[in-house]
């Protein structure tokens, strides 16, 4: 049998830092309030695992909303940024400017805003995924080839059907990249907005573990947030399977 | 010949690139193409051949002359005209039947209609089996087919063509331009076809325009009174296609 380097160098090299955690735990006789072992931590995410399936499932809510809503904002407002030229010099810059706060930063007062619940977690999920999904849209829109854009001329081919049939089609696999980014951002839009205020979600469950000194719990919800992370970008990586090509 | 006759005619075109201080890219270019004729349009690189071709096509304006396609001033691009430029520029997403389908789609043919139309171009084409292949699975002759193929079906008196195939390998180029002669014999429209290959104009055309260096003029104009249909593999044995190969690379100071 043929061993496959690319599947066995991963697992080895992870089961060695596992290994590693587990025995300096025991080793240095860390407290497990501090570090728990990994076991520790496998335990504690099978005794929760209602509760946590029930709060990745408030996380995952918000997540999806907000990048739903990212995603199809994002669309429009490259496109007005790209086809309207007052858009460009209007919108363009207000959309650098808004990146350029520290999200984080505004977190307190989108809960002040929004309320303790759903919205404003998909506010804060939104304002994380937005910005990626605007500039990859944007890049692949500008990159049309312009012998294309002339052939498309050549052909008297309307400029709504230029749009539908040649821009779009070539700026989707640039759309999908930005999805990639978006995705992950979008989760950590989520936690953040449940750190500041929230009764519910992995965020919440985060923070209120690891002031009750249950850091075996905490650890496990990590787990979670990160697993879920994983499963949605993957999720956007099948997808973006179907949009195979580059603009030739 | 009588005036109607004129397909396309140039009346001292000049343009330059970049404004004033620009870059001049023609020079008086004055012609007249007939109908149903094939000109060949030869000249050094960066001669302005393809500039020539974009204001026929009505793709790029002209500061200077006057351009007549079929009687009306050129003033954008025309369903009377169909271009095939130097890349294939096929749609990677798209089939080989796509693509051919994609300059008629506003038209509103039936569907059944469009897709027998589509059938018929492929077999004309000899790309029976390759309908729902995508770009990338051919090969460059093949989508070189389907770029003329895609021209061909707007159904348009006139074809302009810019080295459509500059970039192939010699043996898939002659074979091509077999072809282009059969579909040029079948469909009758006027072709012009811009070209720096001297064999190519002569094996194809009717008359070769000769274009100077930079800015461009036509500096002759050669009738080619070789019979049809023509041969690749004969024709360079009669003598005449020798003559007028030395005639024309005499023009453009190759030999």
């Amino acid at each position: 049998m043929k061993i496959n380097r690319n599947i066995i160098d991963p697992f080895v090299f992870f089961l060695v830092l596992g290994l590693l955690w587990e025995f300096s735990v025991e080793l240095f006789d860390v407290r497990a309030y501090l570090l728990p072992s990994l076991t520790d931590i496998f335990r504690e995410t099978w005794e929760f695992r209602e509760l946590l399936l029930e709060q990745a499932m408030v996380t995952l809510e918000e997540v999806l909303f907000g990048f739903i809503f990212a995603a199809v904002f994002g669309v429009v407002i490259s496109a007005a940024i790209f086809f309207v030229p007052i858009a460009r010099r209007t919108i363009y810059p207000l959309i650098i400017g808004l990146q350029s706060i520290p999200k984080v930063a505004l977190a307190p007062i989108i809960v002040v805003w929004f309320g303790y619940g759903l919205p404003s977690k998909v506010v804060m999920a939104f304002l994380f995924a937005f910005f990626p999904i605007v500039i990859s849209t944007l890049g692949g829109l500008s990159a049309t080839p312009d012998r294309l854009v002339e052939h498309f001329q050549a052909l008297k081919t309307s400029g709504w059907n230029t749009f539908w049939k040649l821009r779009a089609p070539s700026a989707l696999p640039n759309f999908v990249d930005g999805c990639k980014v978006a995705m992950p951002l979008a989760v950590i839009g989520a936690v953040v907005g449940e750190f500041v205020g929230s009764n519910d979600g992995l965020g919440n469950l985060i923070q209120t573990a690891t002031g009750s000194a249950q850091t075996a719990l905490m650890f496990s919800a990590l787990l979670v947030v990160t697993g879920l992370s994983l499963i949605l970008f993957f999720m956007i990586e099948l997808l973006g399977r179907l949009v195979w090509w580059r603009a030739m | 010949m009588s005036t109607e006759e004129v397909t396309i005619a140039l009346d001292g075109v000049g343009k330059t690139f970049g404004g004033e201080e620009g870059v001049r890219a023609l020079q008086n270019i004055s012609c007249q193409i007939f109908d149903r004729e094939f000109v060949a349009v030869l000249g050094p690189s960066g001669c302005g051949k393809s500039t020539m071709l974009r204001i026929i096509g009505g793709l790029i304006p002209h500061e200077e002359g006057t351009a007549t396609v079929l009687g009306k001033p050129v003033r954008g691009p025309s369903d009377d005209i169909g271009i095939v430029f130097q890349r294939a520029n096929l749609l990677p997403w798209r089939t080989v039947e796509g693509n051919l389908r994609l300059g008629v789609e506003e038209s509103n043919i039936p569907t059944e209609e469009l897709r027998e139309q589509v059938q018929t171009m492929v077999e004309m084409l000899g790309l029976t089996g390759f309908e729902k292949s995508h770009p990338h699975e051919l090969s460059g002759g093949m989508r070189r087919r389907v770029a003329i193929g895609q021209a061909l079906m707007r159904n348009p008196r006139v074809m302009l063509m810019d080295e459509p195939f500059g970039a192939l390998d010699a043996l898939t180029r002659d074979r091509l331009n077999v072809e282009l002669l059969r579909i040029w014999q079948a469909e009758r429209k006027t072709v012009v076809l811009v070209t720096h290959s001297i064999s190519e104009a002569v094996f194809l055309s009717d008359r070769v325009l000769v274009m100077s260096e930079r800015p461009g003029r036509i500096i002759e104009e050669v009738r080619i009174d070789l019979p049809r249909p023509r041969d690749p593999k004969t024709l360079p044995e009669v003598p005449e296609f020798g003559q007028y190969r030395v005639q024309l690379g005499e023009l453009m100071g190759v030999v």
